[in-house]
């Protein structure tokens, strides 16, 4: 069972039967996405944050998280989706994500969060092909239906990689 | 009074039991160590300090006899007999026979030396000090730092191996966890012999061959083999512990320890070893094919092999060994420079010596036999010097100088080994050196006796216990110079070690780090609490103290938290005076360099970074400044030129001076040539005091000729370019005639940052104090364009670039008007900058912090820091703000003045404006 599942997934990507496990899931606009809780530090409410020129716009900038500086993403600008007033139920996921010197902690700006979900292997199916269409798929581990709902798994690493690193020098 | 009269009974009934104790009768003698004890405790309350040396002396010789280690013939009891007639002298507050006393310990066969009475010790005692067979070996305490090194480490090393015997007992046969053993024992073992402490090294080494023989699979590791070496371990750590007493409290407090009893459990375990182990399987081949240890025996290693194979086998052992040495060669470049002042000083010979023996002894253990050659033909010229065989010379300083740099590259060379590997691994040819020494040693040699065969020998590596223990001993053979020298050098060198040990701990500098950064959030959130509106509105007088208390302890630990990365700025002073040195010798110059304030503390983490600022204004001093002597004579200047480096703290900087007395800057010289490169115009009022420090700017530093014009300009602008990197500033002031003074300002720490904040629009921005030369509101008439976009301000006669802080960095909604903003005028790497700013909101201390690894290099922004609302505010870095500015070019004209946003609120920048013009 579980080697055919591997075998449906794409080469070069995660055995889909890794992914099982404990996802948060958020809403941006009418899409629910999911990130393994294990790379969840923490959420927490708006705060004020404090732009950082020259950065790309996604990047609204940083907060004071308890006496550290860490970066926020609003990713709604990330996967260029049109954004939104702030509302009472916006907030900010702290994660955890790998880097060469260590781990980083890193905010990420979205709608709303909905709630943990237990995913199992025969959920999820890879991610769709798009074509050429401007869809950024990279951060997408795979898709999980549930209920008729589907939600979007999401690799945070990838969200902030190593080519996202060198845009940000760049700009 | 009682206590008094007490002492006296106490001797009394001693001196009775001495005369009746029969030679062998360990109670008797048990009973008079009671005696001893009681008498002991009341001496001390007495304050007797004499008695007291006494009766431990007399204790000590007591535990030997029981321990079987001092013949009790009745001979000696004689002698302790009349030992106590002294001691009740003693006690009768007249003046005891103490050179006598000693003596007679001496010929109990028990070293004990008048001077540790505190009372100076004839010659022919303290040669008798020396006697050989003494039963406190004191020969470890000749190097303090050593022993100093030995204690911290060996009781790393103990406790470490208590707790891994605790883990191989959960698993048994883990050779991972055996290894670790092995190798604790094997460092010990090696440190031991290194500090000539035999007995530590011998029962170590005996418990080493016992867990190599585990290692390689032909001895099981049984229970009673698992209690032998947890028992050593005990005997060692109290044998460790008695040393770092005698360490801190004096000879007197030496203990003996028997290790006989337990080296042979342990050779018993190692006999009773079931045989049948056959040849040990591949993976452990391997590993015994590494010669970490040979067992005793077996442990000539071959001197044409080279360092390469052996010592990466305990890379510890020798990280360990490079720091040490790479101190040590410090220590020895400052001391030769002593030496030269003064070249009969035979504290300092000694002082030059010992660090040569250290590297010696420890490289010779770690089979670094190139390293290990030189340093040892050196030492051997150096005796050759401190026993008068050899004039001291100009020649032996430069030899000793140059083998320092070689045995530094050499010491280097292997700690980029350990870093990159074997790889790094480069071959010095050491011959030249050597042979340069030993043709020294020789031209001494015509005129004295030739050097003992005995050094000679030393000179092949041997097994590592073997190599160090007959240089150890070299300096004693020669018997009328030895002890009278070294006496007073070893207790000069023991006095500022004593405090170091057990009072300081290593700690890794990132702990360090958040320790300090943790502190500084703490002290943001008092504030943050103290400003909460609510707590303000109560006034409660109880709440006020407790707040005031609060912010009193948050103060001092922010200030304990940030002396603990301050080192004293001694180590960086010191390499310049081998630099004065060398430059004033190939310049022709007399120079005397005067270092005031070498325990001022700077931050760990600057060190690295003044050193080059330093050298180059001291190259300036040297070079440019002090003239030759036959000039300086003609203006009547003594022919010795000084160098002052000074460095103290003021108002929370640190100050560092370079002050000589040459002949000072030519000013006319430098403002022409400034005015040639356009740094000024020939008309500009421009005092001499700025002209001077024209030479700091890029353009004054490149080209040769610029020192034939101005006499200075070597590298100035990497001076300015060093100290503005660290936040501070430099200046200098120049007398014509008299000499000149650099002067470099520096901020205690880089943690923290004195800066001004700013507003632009809704954002909030830092900008360094120290880049601030003044702010000013903008009038109409002194700002102008270039070519209708480029903007510039007229600042004091001189044009300078604005920056629109709210274009580069595209801020919404802030003030656009030159006039109706506040224009901070900043100046980096000599190029000045007009920022346009909203308001200036105050002046804080900030705690710098990383905006987080994605963010980090952003251009123009330092990093952040949490202001006192809690928010994050960002940090300018000028340099990179200039280049984006320059990057992003100018912005679209805003045209004709517009009328003021909002009048009110640009009253109430004004105001601020004016108190915070700098």
């Amino acid at each position: 069972m579980s080697s055919q599942t591997v075998a449906r997934g794409e080469s070069g990507r995660k055995g889909i039967a890794e992914l099982a496990g404990k996802y948060l899931t958020f809403a941006l606009g009418d899409e629910e996405y999911g990130i393994s809780i294990l790379k969840v530090r923490e959420i927490i409410g708006l705060m004020e944050i404090t732009a950082v020129p020259q950065t790309p716009s996604y990047v609204k900038g940083v907060i004071n998280l308890r006496g550290r500086v860490i970066p926020v993403l609003e990713l709604r600008i990330k996967f260029g989706m049109p954004t939104q007033k702030y509302t009472e139920r916006t907030c900010i996921i702290v994660v955890e994500v790998g880097a060469a010197a260590g781990t980083l902690q890193l905010g990420m700006l979205v709608d709303s969060v909905s709630e943990v979900l237990n995913i199992s292997a025969e959920e999820i199916e890879p991610p769709p092909s798009f074509g050429s269409l401007d869809v950024d798929t990279g951060a997408i581990l795979g898709m999980a239906k549930i209920k008729g709902e589907v939600k979007i798994l999401l690799d945070v690493n990838s969200i902030v990689g190593k080519g996202l690193l060198e845009k940000f020098n760049a700009a | 009074m009682a206590d008094k009269m007490l002492v006296s009974h106490l001797l009394d009934d001693l001196a009775i039991k001495i005369l009746v104790v029969e030679p062998g009768d360990l109670s008797a003698v048990g009973e008079l160590l009671e005696s001893a004890d009681k008498l002991l405790a009341h001496a001390e309350v007495q304050q007797k300090a004499v008695l007291e040396k006494m009766v431990a002396a007399f204790k000590k010789v007591l535990e030997a006899s029981i321990m079987g280690e001092l013949p009790d013939s009745p001979e000696n009891f004689d002698r302790l007999a009349q030992s106590v007639s002294f001691m009740q002298e003693a006690s009768r507050n007249e003046m005891a026979d103490v050179h006598a006393f000693c003596r007679l310990f001496t010929e109990i066969g028990c070293v004990l030396d008048a001077a540790d009475f505190g009372i100076s010790s004839s010659p022919e005692e303290g040669a008798a000090a020396g006697a050989e067979e003494g039963e406190i070996d004191s020969r470890f305490l000749a190097d303090p730092e050593l022993l100093a090194a030995f204690i911290e480490e060996a009781e790393e090393h103990l406790n470490s191996v208590e707790s891994n015997i605790l883990a191989l007992e959960k698993s048994p046969g883990d050779s991972d966890i055996i290894n670790t053993i092995f190798r604790s024992f094997h460092t010990v073992k090696g440190i031991a012999s290194c500090t000539d402490l035999d007995r530590i090294s011998t029962l170590a080494h005996a418990t080493e061959n016992l867990l190599d023989e585990v290692r390689n699979k032909r001895l099981v590791l049984g229970q009673e083999a698992t209690d032998v070496v947890l028992a050593v371990c005990d005997r060692l750590q109290r044998m460790v512990e008695n040393i770092q007493e005698v360490f801190e409290k004096g000879l007197e407090h030496y203990k003996s320890f028997e290790v006989d009893d337990l080296i042979a459990q342990v050779e018993r375990v190692m006999a009773a070893k079931p045989l049948t182990a056959p040849s040990p399987p591949p993976a452990m081949a391997a590993e015994e094919a590494g010669p970490a240890t040979p067992p005793a025996g077996q442990g000539k290693v071959d001197l044409g092999s080279g360092d390469l194979p052996d010592f990466m086998q305990d890379a510890d052992l020798v990280a360990g060994f490079i720091a040490e040495a790479f101190e040590h060669l410090e220590a020895i470049e400052v001391h030769v420079l002593d030496l030269e002042q003064a070249p009969d000083d035979i504290d300092i010979i000694n002082n030059i010596f010992r660090p040569f023996h250290t590297i010696k002894g420890v490289s010779g253990f770690l089979n670094l036999t190139t390293i290990n050659k030189l340093a040892h033909s050196t030492e051997n010229l150096l005796d050759d010097v401190r026993n008068n065989k050899l004039p001291m010379s100009a020649d032996i300083i430069d030899v000793v100088l140059g083998v320092g740099d070689y045995l530094r590259g050499m010491v280097q060379n292997l700690s980029d080994m350990l870093e990159q590997g074997p790889a790094a691994y480069k071959d010095f040819d050491i011959s030249d050196w050597v042979s340069k020494v030993e043709l020294l040693q020789a031209g001494g040699d015509l005129e004295a006796a030739p050097a003992p065969p005995a050094r000679e020998e030393a000179v092949a590596p041997l097994s590592p216990a073997e190599s160090v223990a007959p240089v150890a001993k070299g300096p004693a053979p020669s018997p009328q110079a030895a002890p009278s020298q070294e006496e007073p050098a070893k207790g000069a060198a023991a006095a500022p070690a004593k405090q170091k040990i057990g009072a300081s701990i290593k700690v890794d500098v990132e702990k360090l780090d958040g320790l300090v950064n943790a502190v500084g959030e703490l002290v943001i959130m008092q504030t943050m609490v103290r400003q909460n509106p609510l707590i303000t509105g109560i006034a409660d007088p109880k709440l006020n103290k407790d707040f005031g208390q609060l912010s009193r302890i948050t103060a001092e630990l922010q200030k304990t938290a940030m002396s603990m990365r301050m080192v004293p700025i001694r180590q960086t002073f010191q390499k310049m005076t081998r630099l004065v040195r060398d430059l004033s010798k190939k310049s022709g110059k007399v120079v005397d360099l005067v270092m005031e304030g070498e325990e001022t503390e700077i931050d760990r983490n600057m060190v690295d970074s003044i050193y080059d600022p330093l050298v180059h204004m001291m190259r300036n001093s040297v070079d440019h400044g002090v003239q030759k002597p036959e000039d300086r004579e003609a203006v009547g200047k003594p022919g010795k030129g000084t160098v002052k480096l000074l460095a103290y703290h003021k108002g929370g900087n640190i100050i560092i001076e370079i002050i000589d007395d040459g002949q000072g800057l030519n000013t006319d010289k430098i403002r022409s040539k400034a005015i040639e490169r356009g740094l000024m115009k020939g008309t500009d009022q421009v005092s001499d005091h700025e002209v001077n420090n024209m030479i700091f700017l890029p353009g004054f530093s490149t080209a040769d000729q610029i020192t034939d014009v101005s006499g200075r300009g070597v590298g100035m602008d990497v001076v300015k370019k060093g100290v503005e990197k660290l936040r501070g500033k430099v200046e200098l002031i120049s007398t014509p005639g008299q000499g000149t003074q650099f002067l470099m300002r520096l901020p205690l720490t880089l943690a923290i940052i004195d800066g001004i904040i700013v507003r632009v629009g809704q954002e909030r921005y830092i900008i360094p104090t120290t880049a601030i030369q003044e702010s000013l509101r903008a009038k109409a008439e002194s700002y102008k364009t270039v070519q209708g976009h480029g903007e510039t301000l007229m600042v004091r006669n001189s044009l300078v670039p604005i920056i629109r802080l709210s274009h580069v960095f595209a801020v919404a909604d802030s003030c656009q008007q030159i006039t109706a903003g506040i224009m901070v005028v900043v100046e980096n790497e000599g190029r000045r900058r007009a920022l346009l700013v909203d308001e200036l909101l105050g002046k804080q201390e900030v705690v710098i912090k990383s905006l987080g690894g994605y963010l980090q290099d952003i251009k123009g922004l330092a990093g952040g820091t949490i202001l006192g609302d809690g928010r994050v505010g960002l940090i300018l870095d000028l340099a990179g703000l200039i280049s984006a500015s320059e990057a992003k070019g100018p912005c679209p004209l805003i045209s004709a003045p517009a009328p003021a946003e909002s009048d009110s609120a640009q009253e109430g920048a004004e105001e601020n404006a004016e108190q915070l013009l700098l």
